[in-house]
């Protein structure tokens, strides 16, 4: 990802300098989150320059379109805060006419994200996942024996299991949205609960485990438990996966999977959309129907390992892929994933604030 | 209309067309040939003018540069901060209400100070000025009132009530100083104070005793390497000097990264201490709060041990030879007269690293875990994570009031030395 | 010189049974291949004003630092009343020393500077005030006692130095280039301070100087150093009128030095009488020694310019000589007349000017006649 900043600077100096009025897109998309040969072939095939820089959290991406003149003309927020940019008026309506390939899309996936961004006005699924828990086989086993609960948000909320667990690292992710969500599912309530009571109740939860918890973080996740630096995170599925990958590569004898636990498990969408003030809406429809190309979307699924919203790329996914339930659920785990919807300001704050108490015990 | 005036005028009309042509650009709204274009024009008018009267600009605008610079880069950033602090939060670009869209009136009128309410800045004020009223007593109020208790000759009417007045200040800020300290460790009596989250008061105090005890560390260890510098023969000191500034000519963060490769579980650190025989189990040093002690050591030492050589090298041998000879052990002549004599350096070396650790962000957000709670991070997360502009820059504003206290003892420390 | 003269003299180091004070034996001081003190041996007698004369890095401020145990000897032993000093640290010593750059403590006040060393040692804190106060009043800077160092003057610097290092009230005081800082005239004034302190403390001093005025004028005896060696060890008064050697004829004061060899002794003559052939058609000088060298022998014939006295007209005198004169150097009091007796060999005389200038009759280029008497210079093998 650094190579590509690096370069992304050196072609922002280069346009700077040369004032040279070529086309040009500039796509902010989460880290680690694309076979960067797209990249290449995009500004190939379109004759379009390029910029792509990444971000790691929804919250880092939502102050930027907040403050407006982001300069971006691609962003890929997730559905929940993407519903809260379009109220606060950050996206421009998309122009079907521009996306010859919008029909690739999949009724199932759009069904649900129809709820955040009715009939897909401003946004186009890119991928989906679910927010369960990756570890390293080998570590656990060694520690909670060979019946670990893989499977269930017990390894993480269970504080008898979390307690010995610490001696290997466990990471949890920096996201309140995702978190809270999860420990409310956990105790039997109602994920999507606004009400601040309900929530409130996630504290207990995680006030239990608090001392085992090494670190809250939304990327460096992944290759901490590719290093064997922890044994446990709390993540998304795809991050997981290219942390398998990497250990893999690296050859360091540490096995990383990812479940999606039995109790459930957020199912999260992450949408591409264009910001009101986009410099150049025309580019970046040309890249939003790029990725919605059957080949192109099924590239990006094959090296990241997220489902996708495409499903006319099926076609090309590796069938490795499509048969992990982890990746592309089950219908019987499907039916367990929850979805939640955005907060209003006031239980935004009481969320925010629930968590920073959470994560600095203050 | 005299020439001093007149150019006032046009010095002024200068700067405000410069400071509007260059936001202009930077918010995209001129494009840079049109920024040359007003350029160009501006020098062409002022060659129209008389060249009288272009001298005296020119002399004006040489004494205004460094207060232009002044207001540009602190008095307008903090005018805006201020301004967010006193709005509040809105989903909406930008993420506050109301703006200047909304009429310059409207706005004045829906500015509060209902964000500086919510992170307790009451006690946190009330804690300042107890720190001020503290240093205060004892540096202006104490020795006037010791002087008219030990009853020197010049003792009158003014010294007398300052006696009285000491023992007020004390009274109250002992008062403050007790319930401050108080609420701190009973969370519970926060409610008398008024603090609805305890959460910033608790992140400034926090930041407070980061920045103490590591600037205490870096002292520790700057102390020792200035002082082998200072007593090294004097054609080694160059590239010893050379040697403590040359991590600079690296990136900081890069330099921060590296110590997550040193002390992460499998890091350089534990390969090395578990190979080595002295541990059986990796230690967990990174995401604590060791680690950003040692981050914040290493990378603030070069600003102690800079001006404490400074101090020493300039130190004269034979005090040292004149202290032994009268008497003292080497131990002594050093707590005596090599210690005494480098203070202005050890001072100046404690504020420098003490004021930028105070606000210290990257450090902890990279090397730090969770449970480390420092302003600077309180205030990324307000912005980024909650992104509650207005919240986050009460918390900006508050820290830079507390900031100026050690600010303001750092200038005294400098210019006592100076003279 | 103006040496005071107590009523009785004061010369322990011609009394046989005198037990010195400090005995350099055999002293050695290396630095790395250079040798700064070269088997030395050097006795100095208690309330002696002794003084270290010679050239920069001749070894004088090596053997003080000796003495204040800054450095150690690298062979040899120094006594201090019969104790071998060489093991005690600087701050166990009964010796104090005043630095040359004074060496105050800048943070600290003058009264605490002086207390300084007091209150290191086991006074009892009653007794320090009065102490300092007496040293305050000796130096004369009862008003300064608040000030911080660099709020006073040079001189007052000086004067903080010396009531600091006296306060111990030490066996002995070390001062290193003690004036050296000070200008002319105030130099010349604190000498007479620095040697009614002396006296009136009865501490033995021993200073170091490169100054030879400076040496003559407040010592009792003068050492003369050279490249880590004793030249010579004498009354300032010796050392000016019986310098053993040309090196200490040369380095105090000024002299006339002529090479000549010793003719055989004249039928009649004295013992002690010895005539030098100096040139081969002129007449040999008349001089006299208690130790004549055998006839041959190499010699220098040394005397000052003051004792060669110079007329237009061909005084009687031992030694008269002829030549012309090239150069007046006039200083008020006295003028030096450079004068070319032969070619290449110029004898410097000087003459007191009791007479206006006008009155005067010699100038450049007159004949004149220069004179004096066997007894006036010394003889001089080395």
């Amino acid at each position: 990802m650094k190579n590509i900043q690096l370069m992304s600077g050196i072609a922002t100096l280069a346009l700077v300098a040369g004032s040279a009025m070529a086309e040009e897109v500039r796509v902010y998309n989460w880290s680690d989150y694309i076979d960067e040969e797209l990249l290449t072939q995009f500004e190939e095939e379109t004759g379009i320059d390029l910029i792509y820089d990444v971000f790691d959290s929804n919250e880092l991406l939502e102050t930027k379109m907040l403050s407006g003149s982001s300069g971006y003309d691609v962003v890929v927020p997730s559905a929940t805060f993407l519903q809260r940019q379009i109220s606060a008026g950050a996206f421009q309506p998309l122009d079907l006419d521009q996306l010859p390939n919008h029909g690739n899309l999949w009724g199932a996936v759009q069904e649900r994200t129809d709820q955040y961004d009715p009939d897909g006005a401003y946004s186009v699924n890119y991928m989906w996942g679910t927010t369960g828990i990756g570890f390293n086989i080998g570590q656990v086993t060694e520690i909670l024996g060979e019946d670990a609960p893989f499977d269930s948000w017990d390894l993480v909320f269970d504080p008898a299991n979390m307690e010995k667990l610490a001696e290997c690292g466990v990471y949890f992710l920096d996201a309140p949205t995702e978190m809270i969500p999860a420990a409310l599912n956990y105790i039997g309530e109602d994920p999507d609960s606004h009400d601040p009571d309900v929530i409130a109740k996630a504290e207990d939860v995680f006030a239990a485990v608090r001392p085992y918890i090494q670190k809250f973080h939304s990327s460096e996740y992944i290759n901490a438990l590719a290093n064997g630096d922890i044994c446990v995170a709390v993540g998304w599925s795809g991050d997981v996966f290219l942390a398998q990958l990497r250990a893999a590569e690296a050859e360091n004898g540490h096995e990383i999977d990812y479940a999606i636990p039995s109790q459930g498990a957020q199912m999260w969408f992450d949408q591409m959309a264009i910001p009101a003030d986009a410099p150049n809406p025309d580019a970046a429809h040309a890249f939003i129907n790029f990725m919605l190309d059957a080949e192109n979307s099924a590239a990006a699924t094959n090296y990241v390992w997220y489902a996708s919203g495409n499903e006319a790329a099926q076609e090309f996914i590796d069938q490795e892929i499509l048969d992990y339930p982890a990746v592309y659920p089950d219908a019987a785990t499907l039916e367990n994933l929850f979805t939640t919807t955005p907060y209003d300001a006031r239980v935004q704050r009481v969320v925010t604030r629930l968590w920073t108490t959470i994560k600095s015990g203050q | 209309m005299t020439a001093r005036t007149a150019s006032s005028f046009f010095v002024t009309i200068i700067l405000a067309v410069l400071v509007t042509v260059a936001y202009g650009w930077i918010a995209g709204i001129l494009t840079w040939w049109v920024v040359l274009l007003i350029a160009a024009s501006l020098v062409a008018a002022l060659y129209l003018l008389p060249h009288r009267l272009r001298r005296e600009m020119g002399r004006q605008t040489l004494i205004a540069t460094p207060y232009f610079w002044l207001f540009l880069l602190f008095l307008v950033p903090f005018g805006i901060v201020l301004k967010i602090s006193l709005s509040d939060i809105a989903l909406a670009i930008p993420p506050y209400t109301p703006t200047l869209k909304d009429g310059f009136w409207t706005m004045l009128a829906g500015l509060d100070l209902e964000n500086y309410a919510f992170i307790g800045a009451g006690a946190v004020f009330a804690a300042f000025v107890g720190l001020v009223a503290l240093i205060g007593m004892f540096r202006v109020v104490y020795p006037r009132a010791r002087r008219a208790m030990m009853g020197d000759a010049r003792s009158g009417l003014f010294d007398s009530a300052a006696g009285a007045l000491t023992a007020l200040a004390v009274a109250v800020v002992n008062v403050a100083l007790l319930v401050a300290v108080l609420s701190f460790l009973f969370p519970a009596l926060a409610g008398f104070v008024d603090i609805p989250d305890f959460l910033y008061f608790a992140a400034y105090l926090s930041s407070l005793k980061i920045a103490v005890i590591s600037t205490f560390l870096t002292l520790l260890i700057g102390y020792p390497i200035a002082y082998a510098m200072a007593r090294s023969a004097e054609h080694w000191r160059p590239t010893l000097l050379m040697l403590v500034i040359l991590p600079f000519w690296t990136s900081f963060l890069i330099r921060v990264y590296a110590w997550i490769g040193i002390l992460s579980k499998e890091g350089y650190l534990n390969q090395m201490l578990m190979s080595a025989g002295i541990i059986g189990e990796p230690l967990t040093i990174l995401n604590t709060n060791i680690a950003v002690y040692i981050g914040i050591v290493y990378t603030y030492l070069p600003f102690m041990v800079l001006p404490i050589y400074a101090a020493l090298e300039k130190m004269d041998d034979s005090l040292i030879e004149a202290a032994e000879d009268l008497g003292c052990s080497a131990l002594s002549a050093f707590w005596l007269v090599t210690a005494p004599l480098s203070k202005p350096g050890i001072i100046a070396g404690c504020f420098l690293v003490f004021i930028p650790v105070l606000g210290e962000f990257v450090i902890p957000s990279l090397l730090g875990g969770s449970n480390t709670v420092m302003i600077g991070k309180v205030l990324w997360e307000e912005f980024f994570n909650n992104r509650d502009w207005p919240v986050a820059s009460a918390v900006a504003v508050i820290l830079l009031l507390i900031l100026i206290i050690p600010i303001v003892l750092f200038q005294r420390n400098q210019q006592e030395a100076d003279q | 010189m103006a040496q005071p003269r107590p009523d009785t003299v004061f010369a322990p180091w011609d009394e046989p049974d005198a037990k010195p004070l400090i005995q350099f034996k055999n002293v050695t001081k290396r630095f790395g291949d250079f040798t700064a003190i070269d088997d030395l041996t050097l006795d100095i007698y208690a309330q002696e004003f002794f003084a270290l004369l010679g050239p920069s890095g001749c070894g004088k401020t090596t053997l003080m630092r000796m003495l204040g145990g800054f450095e150690t000897p690298t062979e040899g032993t120094i006594l201090l009343d019969g104790v071998d000093i060489g093991p005690i640290p600087p701050n166990e010593r009964p010796v104090n020393m005043m630095f040359q750059s004074y060496a105050l403590f800048p943070h600290l006040t003058v009264w605490d500077n002086i207390a300084f060393g007091l209150k290191r040692s086991d006074m009892p804190k009653d007794q320090i005030g009065d102490r300092v106060e007496k040293m305050l009043k000796l130096t004369q800077l009862g008003k300064f006692a608040k000030r911080k160092p660099h709020q006073i003057s040079g001189g007052q610097r000086q004067r903080v130095a010396l009531a600091r290092s006296l306060a111990k009230a030490p066996k002995l005081l070390l001062l290193d280039e003690p004036l050296g800082a000070l200008d002319k005239k105030l130099r010349n004034e604190t000498q007479f301070e620095l040697m009614d302190i002396q006296e009136t403390t009865g501490t033995t001093f021993v200073i170091v100087t490169h100054d030879q005025e400076e040496a003559m004028t407040v010592a009792s005896r003068v050492a003369v150093m050279t490249e880590g060696k004793l030249a010579q060890v004498a009354t300032p008064d010796q050392i000016y009128e019986a310098p053993n050697s040309t090196y200490v004829a040369d380095f105090i004061g000024d002299v006339n030095l002529i090479e000549g060899t010793v003719e055989v002794q004249a039928k009649g003559a004295k013992p002690t009488d010895v005539s030098i052939k100096w040139s081969p058609t002129e007449t040999p000088i008349d001089a006299t020694s208690d130790t004549p060298p055998p006839a041959a022998s190499t010699v220098t014939f040394a005397i000052r310019p003051e004792k060669v006295a110079i007329s237009n007209e061909r005084p009687e005198a031992a030694n008269v000589m002829e030549g012309k004169i090239l150069d007046i150097a006039y200083l008020g009091n006295i003028s030096t007349y450079h004068v070319e007796v032969a070619p290449g060999l110029i004898i410097k005389a000087q003459a007191t000017n009791n007479r206006r200038i006008s009155r005067r009759n010699l100038t450049w280029e007159d004949h004149v006649y220069l004179s004096w008497t066997d007894t006036a210079g010394v003889v001089l093998t080395e």
